[in-house]
């Protein structure tokens, strides 16, 4: 696969030098265009500016001058939002749902790609068909009757409930995408170590899953956004409980609270509820925009 | 991509090296997924046969008098008009904007990298961060009426005012995906063939004719998918939002069917109801993409 792009790419380097070697590439309809597109970048990045420097001023502050970052109120706003929502415990839980569920996700979908991927046949052709079709089924259809099966199992209000939940709703995508990694791996990578009389775990830890690593990291990426960034389902089942809210499902509660809303306070928790998502992506940015690329099907 | 490369390798349907055993590998997964994500799905084709006051109360058989008060539910019908609304203003201006967008970004200009950056922002912030930035944006003292106040317009509530709540859930909803989807539609349109785009510039063709008489056709199946899950995610996806921003008002100004599910299903305690409504979101649904997928086929 990353062969194949590279080769794409290389065209499209030889396509572009092509290009350059015309007069120029900016005729009037490209600067019009060019113009356009930036236009709509700012509009992008304005309403966060916007948001980053009105969590540091009080409220009076934010309607008399927007743009200014005046830093007048220091981290006041993001300390009180911090306190007021019990931010520190919705982290917690936050990283406790998120990271669990990634790593279930995982031990379940990885095994299920390497038997679909070397089983073959039309058991396997159909239990591929069946995960395809989750794709077409929104997460929000059947938000009621699971919150009735949370209730059943007796989980309703237990962060453990989200932990059983998201992993199965990933499946779909995990396992196709994790399926078509593994069928790239040769077959006689495995066949000494069935000679060696390794069993089919142990070839699959030991020869496949580091042959499939990038999948795994781009599953694992995918669902982390996904899975930290989950809001109505968190807020259905487990519920605004303070002890037990994800970030995700404290950061509204913020609203209208006898009608009156401290848009400070909204900035500087909307502000902290963003960071580590914009921070892993600081770092993992090359990676992040592949992975949400590639799973994009799953919408 | 992800279905393109599904289609280009079958299962290895010529047998060799099968080794249907490792089936039971993938057992725990599909049960996993049947029990949490196909099972309630199901179920909702039951609920929706019920008469169920809330969850605490034993649920009785109404046969189909759920459905027999949703056809004559003014709420219903309204939101219906809602939903057409929201959906027949956002798809067509979003998925245009977007690939124009990819394809400009595929041109590979200065500036392309950073750009590509800034369109990628809107897909990393979760549903409740953008309800509360917008919530802030477009308040009584927020961005939109801070700029406002600058000319000497007095602003508004927008999220308040029956006349201007629809108008802003759209534009929100094209602010976090037309960027996104254009990077989509960038990394499709580079895997087409240089070459093609090359013949095209001989025959004079400018970026416009490219854009639309070459790129399109050629990407036109990946159009349709990306059309057919921006239409999902609108038409399921909007109560989340819709509860952060406007609870469906002012008055109904607001309510859409996916907010009238969640609405009914777990504020008001009308479960069976709620479901019935599902299905008919769910119908609705199956019908859309099935008019976007002959709409937007491969025509060569």
């Amino acid at each position: 696969m990353a062969e194949a792009t590279g080769t794409i790419d290389r065209q499209a380097t030889a396509f572009r030098s092509s290009a350059q070697a015309m007069p120029s590439p900016f005729t009037p309809g490209i600067i019009v265009a060019y113009l356009a597109v930036v236009g709509y970048a700012l509009l992008l990045v304005l309403p966060l500016y916007w948001l980053f420097v009105s969590s540091f001023k009080p409220s009076i502050e934010i309607l008399s001058q927007p743009f200014v970052p005046t830093f007048t109120s220091g981290v006041q706003n993001l300390v009180e939002v911090w306190n007021r929502l019990s931010m520190g415990s919705a982290m917690l839980n936050s990283i406790y749902i998120t990271s669990c569920s990634v790593v279930v996700t995982l031990l379940i979908a990885v095994p299920a790609a390497y038997g679909l991927a070397r089983a073959g046949g039309p058991i396997a052709a159909i239990m591929e068909r069946i995960y395809a079709l989750g794709f077409l089924i929104p997460g929000f259809a059947a938000l009621i009757p699971t919150l009735l099966l949370a209730i059943k199992l007796g989980l309703f209000n237990d962060r453990e409930f989200m932990i059983l939940y998201l992993p199965a709703s990933a499946q779909p995508l995990a396992v196709i995408l994790l399926t078509q990694f593994m069928r790239t791996v040769p077959r006689e990578l495995e066949e000494s170590a069935r000679i060696d009389g390794a069993s089919n775990l142990r070839i699959l830890w030991s020869i496949y899953v580091p042959l499939v690593r990038p999948g795994i990291a781009t599953i694992a990426i995918l669902n982390f956004i996904g899975f930290w960034n989950e809001y109505i389902y968190s807020l259905v089942i487990v519920g605004a409980n303070a002890q037990r809210r994800t970030l995700q499902v404290a950061l509204p509660t913020l609203q209208g609270n006898q009608g009156i809303t401290d848009y400070a306070l909204v900035c500087a928790g909307t502000l902290i509820s963003v960071l580590p998502v914009f921070l892993i992506y600081i770092v993992l940015n090359r990676r992040m925009e592949e992975a949400l690329v590639q799973g994009a099907v799953k919408g | 991509m992800t279905r393109r490369n599904v289609a280009a390798t079958p299962p290895s349907a010529s047998g060799v090296g099968r080794e249907p055993g490792l089936l039971w590998f993938a057992a725990p997964s599909l049960l996993w997924y049947l029990a949490f994500t196909v099972g309630p799905l199901f179920a909702m084709f039951y609920i929706a046969f019920l008469d169920w006051k809330g969850i605490a109360s034993a649920p009785k058989w109404a046969g189909l008098s759920n459905f027999a008060r949703m056809v004559s539910d003014p709420r219903v019908g309204n939101a219906i008009i809602n939903t057409v609304i929201h959906l027949g203003a956002t798809l067509p201006v979003m998925m245009i904007l977007s690939f124009m967008l990819g394809y400009f970004l595929n041109l590979k200009l200065p500036g392309h990298r950073i750009l590509r950056v800034v369109m990628f922002i809107p897909a990393l912030i979760s549903v409740s961060a953008l309800g509360m930035l917008f919530v802030a944006v477009l308040g009584p003292v927020g961005l939109v009426n801070g700029i406002l106040g600058a000319f000497g317009h007095p602003g508004s509530a927008w999220l308040a005012n029956s006349s201007t709540a629809m108008p802003a859930l759209i534009a929100i909803t094209i602010w976090a995906g037309a960027g996104f989807n254009g990077v989509l539609f960038s990394a499709r349109l580079s895997a087409i063939d240089p070459d093609i785009f090359a013949a095209a510039d001989l025959d004079g063709a400018g970026h416009w004719q490219k854009m639309w008489k070459v790129a399109l056709p050629i990407a036109i199946d990946y159009f349709g998918v990306l059309t057919m899950l921006q239409f999902l995610w609108t038409l399921f996806g909007s109560a989340g939002l819709i509860l952060i921003l406007t609870e469906g008002g002012p008055g109904s100004a607001t309510e859409t069917l996916s907010w009238l599910v969640f609405r009914f299903g777990y504020s008001d305690s009308r479960v069976g109801y709620s479901q019935a409504l599902g299905i008919l979101l769910f119908v609705i649904g199956i019908v859309g993409l099935l008019t976007i997928r002959r709409m937007l086929r491969a025509r060569y």
